[in-house]
C-alpha cells in the first residue's frame, strides 16, 4: 500500500463528504471513522520498516533533491499515530456532541485538518511543509468560529491575525534559506547549511523560531491561544491541543535539529520553555472558567516540552517525546470530559460545577484521571515522562531550571486538585442535568484513560518507538544519508 | 535592488496598519499588504538580470535564457494561501459586525485575561 495514501485519504474524505451526505445522511459521521481506522492500520503496518530506517516515498518519481519526497520515519510515523489516534476519538466523540446543523462542514474541516497536520509531520520538503501547515492553520481558524456567537468570532479573528502572520514570517524565512542553499529538500538543506552565510542563516532562524514559535505557543507568542481554546467546541479545542500544536512543535524541533546548526538556539529554546511554563500555569491559577484554565495548563505543559527538547540530549529528547505523547492523550480526555462538564451543567464557569461528582461520576471520575495524569501522579503516564524530563534537566545540570519545573508542577497541582476536590466534596447545584453520558463520548472517554493507565504501567513499551526517534532528530548525518542515499 | 526595498517597505507598511489601526477592515488590508510585500520579494529573488520568463514560449528556447523558474512556484502557491486567509478574515468581520454593530477594534473586547 501506498504510504501517500496516509495523507490522500483523509483529503479525499473531506472532499466527499458533502457529496455523501445528500445520499445518506449518517455518513457524515461514518466516513471520518472508516477513513482513520484504515489509516491507523496502515501506520501501524509501517512500524516494523520504519523503525529500521526511514521509509522515503518518492512522488512522481522525482528522486530527492529535486522532487518532494515524503519520509516516514520513526520520529514522523511516531507522531503521525498519536494524530491519527487522538483524530479518531474526536470522531467518534463528535457524533453525538455536535448536533447543530452544518454538521458536514465540521467533519470536512476536521478532515482537512487532520490531513495537513499528517502532511506536516510526514513530508520530507520545507515547501511542503508550509503548504500543509497553511491548510491545518485555516481548517483551525474556521473550526474555532464554528458555534456562531459573539466571542467565538472574536476568538477566531484573533487567531487569524497571529497565525497568519506567523506564517508569512514563515514564508519569509524559506524564502532566505533558498538564497542561501538553493534547495528546497530538508535533507539537501541540512548537509548544504555549512556553506551558509551565517548572518543569512540567522536571519532565517530567527523568522522560522518566530513563526513557529506562535503556534506552538512559545511564551510572548501564544496570546491567541486561551481565546480560540476556550470558544472553539469541545472536541475541537481537544485536537488544537493535541494534534495543531505538536505538529507545530514537531516542525520547529526538525528546523532547530536537523535543518540549522546554532548551538545557542537549544539554551534559547530551555529559557523560553521555562518562562512558558511559570506563565502558563500562574495564569491558570487565576482563570474561573474551566475551558481557559485547561488552555494556560496546556500553555505551560508545552513549556515544559520545549524545555525537554533544547536540552540537546539523547534523554532529553527523548523525554521530551514521551512527554509529547502524554500531554496529548491526557489533555484530549481534559477536554473531552470538559465538553461534557460544561454540556451538563450549563455554564463554563467553575463555580458551577459543583458537586457533578455525585450526579454525574463516571464523567468526574474521567476528569480526575486526566488531572492526576497532568499533575504526575504514579500509577498513570503522566509521572514517567514528568520524571524524566525533571531528571535529564538535573543530569544536564540546568539544576534552577529544574527547580523552577517542580514549582510549577506545584502550582498546577493547586488548580487541579481545586476543581477536582468542588467536583467531589461540595453539594451539588441545582441546574445539573443528570442524563446518562452518550455512548460515544463514554467511549473515547474510556479509551483514554485506558491507554493513560496502560501506558503509566508499561511504559517501555512506548519507550522501543522513540529511542529511534530520537536518534533521528539528533543524528543529522543519519537522516541526510537516508534519504539522499538512495 | 530597489525590488527589495520596495517589497520590504510593503511588508512594513502592512504591519504598521495591523498594529495601529482600529477599523477592522484596515486590519485586513494590512495583512493582505504584508503577503502581497512577501510574493514581490519572493519573485524578485529569483530574477537574473537580462533573462526572461520560464515559459518555452517557442521551442527552441534553453533553460538557460530563463529566470529561476522555483520562486515562481512557491509564488503561485502562497497568492492562492493569501487569497483563502483574506477570504475567511473577511467573512469573520462580516460576523463580527453583525455582533456587535461595529467595526471599532476598541470595541470588540470580550475576552479579557
Amino acid at each position: 500500500m501506498d504510504p501517500v495514501l496516509l495523507i490522500a485519504l483523509p483529503l479525499f474524505t473531506a472532499f466527499l463528504i458533502p457529496v455523501a451526505r445528500r445520499i445518506w445522511k449518517p455518513s457524515a459521521e461514518v466516513l471520518p471513522f472508516l477513513t482513520l481506522g484504515f489509516n491507523l492500520y496502515l501506520m501501524i503496518s509501517y512500524i516494523p520498516r520504519a523503525l529500521k530506517a526511514p521509509i522515503v516515498v518518492v512522488i512522481a518519481n522525482w528522486k530527492p533533491p529535486l522532487g518532494i519526497n515524503l519520509t516516514i520515519g520513526p520520529l514522523g510515523l511516531f507522531l503521525a499515530l498519536i494524530i491519527t489516534f487522538i483524530a479518531f476519538l474526536v470522531a467518534i466523540y463528535s457524533i453525538w456532541y455536535i448536533r447543530v446543523e452544518p454538521k458536514e462542514k465540521y467533519c470536512m474541516l476536521c478532515m482537512m485538518l487532520v490531513t495537513g497536520s499528517l502532511g506536516m509531520v510526514l513530508t520530507g520538503d520545507i515547501f511542503n511543509m508550509f503548504v500543509f501547515m497553511e491548510i491545518t492553520s485555516i481548517s483551525a481558524y474556521a473550526l474555532t468560529a464554528f458555534i456562531r456567537d459573539r466571542d467565538g468570532s472574536e476568538a477566531a479573528f484573533k487567531y487569524l491575525m497571529i497565525g497568519s502572520l506567523s506564517s508569512n514570517f514563515v514564508l519569509l524565512g524559506i524564502l532566505l534559506i533558498y538564497v542561501g542553499t538553493g534547495t528546497l529538500n530538508m535533507a539537501d538543506i541540512a548537509s548544504k547549511m555549512p556553506s551558509m552565510d551565517p548572518r543569512l542563516a540567522m536571519a532565517a532562524v530567527i523568522l522560522m523560531v518566530v513563526g513557529l514559535g506562535v503556534e506552538s505557543e512559545m511564551f510572548p507568542l501564544n496570546g491567541w491561544a486561551p481565546d480560540a481554546y476556550s470558544m472553539a467546541p469541545a472536541p475541537i479545542a481537544a485536537v488544537f491541543g493535541a494534534i495543531v500544536v505538536k505538529g507545530a512543535v514537531y516542525a520547529l524541533a526538525r528546523m532547530i535539529y536537523t535543518i540549522f546548526n546554532f548551538h545557542s538556539l537549544f539554551y534559547f529554546l530551555v529559557i523560553m520553555g521555562i518562562i512558558t511554563l511559570l506563565i502558563g500555569e500562574m495564569s491558570a491559577l487565576r482563570q474561573k472558567q474551566i475551558k481557559r484554565m485547561l488552555a494556560f495548563s496546556s500553555i505551560g505543559q508545552m513549556g515544559l516540552i520545549l524545555v525537554a527538547l533544547g536540552l540537546g540530549t539523547m534523554g532529553g529528547l527523548v523525554a521530551g517525546l514521551f512527554q509529547i505523547l502524554n500531554h496529548a492523550i491526557l489533555k484530549a480526555l481534559l477536554f473531552l470530559a470538559a465538553g461534557y462538564l460544561v454540556y451538563h451543567s450549563g455554564s463554563k464557569n467553575i463555580a458551577d460545577m459543583d458537586g457533578m461528582g455525585k450526579r454525574t461520576p463516571i464523567l468526574a471520575l474521567s476528569f480526575t484521571i486526566g488531572a492526576f495524569g497532568i499533575m504526575g501522579l504514579p500509577p498513570l503516564n503522566g509521572f514517567w515522562s514528568k520524571f524524566f524530563v525533571i531528571s535529564e534537566t538535573v543530569k544536564s545540570h540546568y539544576i534552577v531550571i529544574a527547580s523552577l519545573i517542580l514549582l510549577g508542577s506545584v502550582i498546577e497541582a493547586v488548580y487541579y486538585l481545586r476543581v477536582v476536590g468542588r467536583l467531589f466534596f461540595k453539594p451539588a447545584g441545582e441546574n445539573i442535568k443528570a442524563e446518562p453520558l452518550p455512548l460515544s463520548g463514554f467511549i473515547s472517554m474510556f479509551v483514554l484513560v485506558l491507554a493513560a493507565i496502560v501506558i503509566g504501567l508499561y511504559p517501555n513499551w512506548v519507550m522501543h518507538l522513540l529511542q529511534p526517534a530520537a536518534r533521528e532528530l539528533l543524528d543529522k548525518q543519519f537522516y541526510i544519508h537516508s534519504v539522499l542515499g538512495q | 535592488m530597489i525590488y527589495y526595498l520596495a517589497s520590504i517597505s510593503l511588508i512594513l507598511i502592512g504591519t504598521y496598519a495591523i498594529l495601529t489601526k482600529k477599523n477592522l477592515i484596515k486590519i485586513v488590508l494590512g495583512l493582505s499588504m504584508i503577503e502581497s510585500g512577501v510574493n514581490i520579494l519572493l519573485v524578485s529573488i529569483g530574477y537574473v538580470h537580462g533573462k526572461t520568463a520560464p515559459i518555452f514560449s517557442n521551442l527552441s528556447m534553453k533553460a538557460s535564457q530563463m529566470v529561476d523558474p522555483v520562486p515562481q512556484a512557491l509564488v503561485l502557491t502562497a497568492i492562492v494561501i493569501g487569497l483563502a486567509v483574506t477570504a475567511m478574515a473577511l467573512g469573520i468581520v462580516i460576523r463580527l459586525y453583525d455582533h456587535h454593530k461595529t467595526l471599532n477594534i476598541d470595541r470588540i473586547r470580550q475576552l479579557k485575561w
